[in-house]
């Protein structure tokens, strides 16, 4: 007896009764879809949490001092950098760098004070680097001549209800353990689509701290954007990391993905989570196919007694139904590869808006704009799962239709 | 040739025991065309099961050319079914999806024929019960006749010491029944097959040339014409 045999009948056997195969090959395909569909969407606000986050401040690799990086304390500030910005100037895997001074303090006006991260910048340079200036909602990004500016998110700015051109004064830890007041002026607000950023970070520019702390020589921070930058680790990344601490071992380089662990945490988390999900859907789904498949075998007892009587081993019985069992989902699986594409395809230019749902999606670091992508071992590890799962299936009405007696086929009624 | 010796078959219904066959012993030799007949329920069905193998004896053998195939195991059995006996049954005799001659040659894929042989013996076949002309039809597109001539090629397919037939005819018009035992007949005479069928209908028994009557399980007459 050769397969082909078997195949044939069983993939002939599932047409046999077409409504009922129907059925239980539309719900795979919508099962398979919804997965897959599903899949994207949490992939994509994940990937573009991640966006948000390196593009408004992340940038691909940071420098900070060792002790900065313990205590956030403003004398913790990067030894060398002339250095350091020399070897960078001339490294060709760095797109851009930008300096920062970074301070922790409370931020205050009539209203009440918060606490907040001071970022101190070059904007000129700070420009090249991320992306808030593009974020601006309200006024400008620093192009006032005026030396005390700040700007500020959304989320802050309306918990102490700044307006443009408002006083705010930052009061923190001087380099000699004083506490430092200074006053600023709102001169922009951004909505950079990551609210928790928006609600702790403001950005002023590093000459007005600079002018008014005299103690204060160096910079904090360093945010490195890459040629290859993005949300994929790379060995380019890699590499220039190491590079980097090899100059000085007072430096503490990091990749994004280390600063913010809970990001690519959540990154790691989402491939597991996923196959799980989806392996309870098609689990579900399995109790339709045995079911089907059951019916089908009750309904051809004297056919598959016939089948014993004239020979056929149990084994390729078994196998006859394990294979029909199995083209059900194979038929669905194309089906659904396809309009699965054609959806992401779709909504990956158009994208999906989720101003509906826009502002829990904002604090969560999401733009209101879903640009839906799959990567293709998606396809492919979710069918292997639907083949796998329906193999499973088949086994019960497999041995179902071994139960069945030869004599079946003898019987008049 | 088959023998039975004094075969048994009870079956419980409830707290009744009914014995479908009682007590049988009985020798075919090959190349007989015999009727297995008597009322319905008398044990028919039973005894051809037990004597293919189908169905296992309460006490009593069937012995298939000296062996004793009622001590075979289930396995053994089916091996030995596909490579000794052609089985017709009353209806249901062919797989649905499969045309004519595809239901002829899996039986004789499950004996690992090739591809050459295969054809060219499921075509002789085919207009060896006139149905050359219909071998790509699927059953439901080939009359009650006509399909029990494919299940009579099919029987023949892997070359059996002899084939059974439990009421080929029954569910036949007199005209296609007629024909069948035609084409029975030619075969059990011209190629020496033995056939052993059971039917309770006159003109088929009038056709046998050996008559064994059952009733209640037991055999009541024996006539060799
Ligand atoms: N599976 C079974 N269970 C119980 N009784 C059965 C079974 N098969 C047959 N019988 C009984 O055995 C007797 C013989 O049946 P059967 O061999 O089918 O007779 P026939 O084929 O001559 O009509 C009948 O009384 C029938 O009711
Ligand atoms: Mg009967």
């Amino acid at each position: 007896m050769n397969l082909i045999t078997l195949i044939k009948i069983g993939w002939r056997n599932i047409w046999r009764n077409k409504k009922r195969s129907l059925v239980v090959i539309l719900s795979i395909v919508l099962g398979l879809y919804g997965g897959l569909i599903i899949s994207s969407l949490m992939i994509t606000l994940n990937s573009q949490r991640m966006d948000t986050a390196i593009n408004t401040y992340l940038a691909d690799i940071q420098i900070h001092d060792k002790e900065f990086s313990k205590e956030y304390s403003l004398s913790d500030t990067i030894s060398n950098i002339q250095y350091l910005e020399e070897k960078l100037k001339q490294d060709n895997r760095v797109k851009a760098y930008s300096k920062r001074v970074v301070i922790n303090g409370m931020l205050s006006n009539s209203t009440g004070s918060y606490g907040v991260n001071v970022l101190g910048i070059n904007p000129e340079t700070e420009m090249k680097v991320t992306n808030v200036y593009t974020k601006i909602i309200k006024g400008d990004y620093f192009e006032s001549e005026r030396s005390n500016t700040m700007v500020v998110g959304k989320k802050l700015a309306e918990k102490l209800n700044l307006k443009l051109r408002s006083k705010v004064v930052i009061a923190f830890q001087n380099v000699n353990g004083d506490i430092t007041s200074l006053l600023f002026r709102i001169e922009g607000i951004f909505k950079s689509g990551n609210g928790m950023f928006d609600d702790y970070n403001v950005f002023v520019k590093n000459s007005s701290i600079f002018s008014n702390i005299p103690d204060l020589k160096s910079y904090h921070e360093i945010p490195i954007l890459t040629v290859d930058g993005g949300v994929t680790t790379n060995s380019l990344n890699e590499s220039l990391k190491l590079d980097l601490q090899k100059i000085n071992n007072t430096l503490d380089v990091k990749s994004w993905d280390e600063i913010a662990v809970e990001l690519a945490y959540a990154n790691q988390m989402l491939g597991s989570f996923l196959y799980i999900f989806m392996l309870i859907v098609l689990s579900g789904l399995s109790f339709g196919i045995i079911n089907t498949m059951l019916m089908a075998i009750l309904e051809r007892k004297k056919e598959i007694g016939m089948l014993m009587s004239i020979g056929m081993t149990k084994i390729y019985i078994f196998l006859m139904i394990c294979f029909e069992t199995v083209f059900l989902s194979l038929v669905a699986i194309p089906f659904s590869l396809l309009i699965t594409y054609i959806t992401i395809d779709y909504y990956s230019v158009s994208g999906i808006d989720l101003s509906v749902v826009g502002s829990g999606l904002e604090n969560f670091g999401v733009g209101t704009i879903l640009y839906l992508k799959l990567p293709i071992e998606y396809y492919f590890n979710l069918s292997l799962l639907v083949i796998l799962i329906s193999s499973i299936s088949s086994i019960f009405p497999a041995i179902r239709a071994l139960k069945i007696n030869p004599v079946e086929a003898t019987k008049s009624i | 040739m088959i023998e039975t010796e004094n075969l048994k078959k009870t079956y419980k219904q409830g707290s009744l025991k009914v014995k479908a066959v009682d007590n049988v012993n009985l020798e075919i030799s090959d190349g007989e065309f015999t009727a297995i007949v008597g009322p319905s329920g008398s044990g028919k069905t039973t005894l051809l099961n037990c004597i293919g193998g189908l169905d296992d004896p309460t006490s009593g053998n069937v012995i298939i050319d000296d062996e004793v195939i009622s001590s075979y195991s289930s396995g053994q059995m089916i091996k030995f079914r596909l490579n000794n006996i052609g089985f017709v049954f009353q209806s249901y005799n062919l797989i649905p999806v499969l045309t004519a001659k595809e239901n002829i040659e899996m039986v004789m894929l499950m004996q690992g024929y090739n591809k050459q042989d295969m054809d060219q013996r499921s075509s002789d076949l085919l207009s060896e019960v006139g149905m050359s002309n219909m071998s790509k039809r699927r059953p439901a597109e080939l009359s009650g006749g006509q399909q029990q001539r494919v299940a009579v090629a099919r029987a023949l397919a892997s070359k059996p010491k002899f084939i059974l037939a439990d009421e080929p005819t029954a569910n036949l018009d007199s005209k296609s029944t007629a024909k069948l035992l035609d084409i029975m007949s030619k075969l059990n005479k011209q190629e020496n097959i033995t056939f052993v069928f059971s039917t309770h209908d006159q003109r088929v028994i009038d056709r046998a040339r050996r008559v064994v009557t059952l009733e209640d399980g037991k055999i009541i007459k024996d006539i060799k014409k």
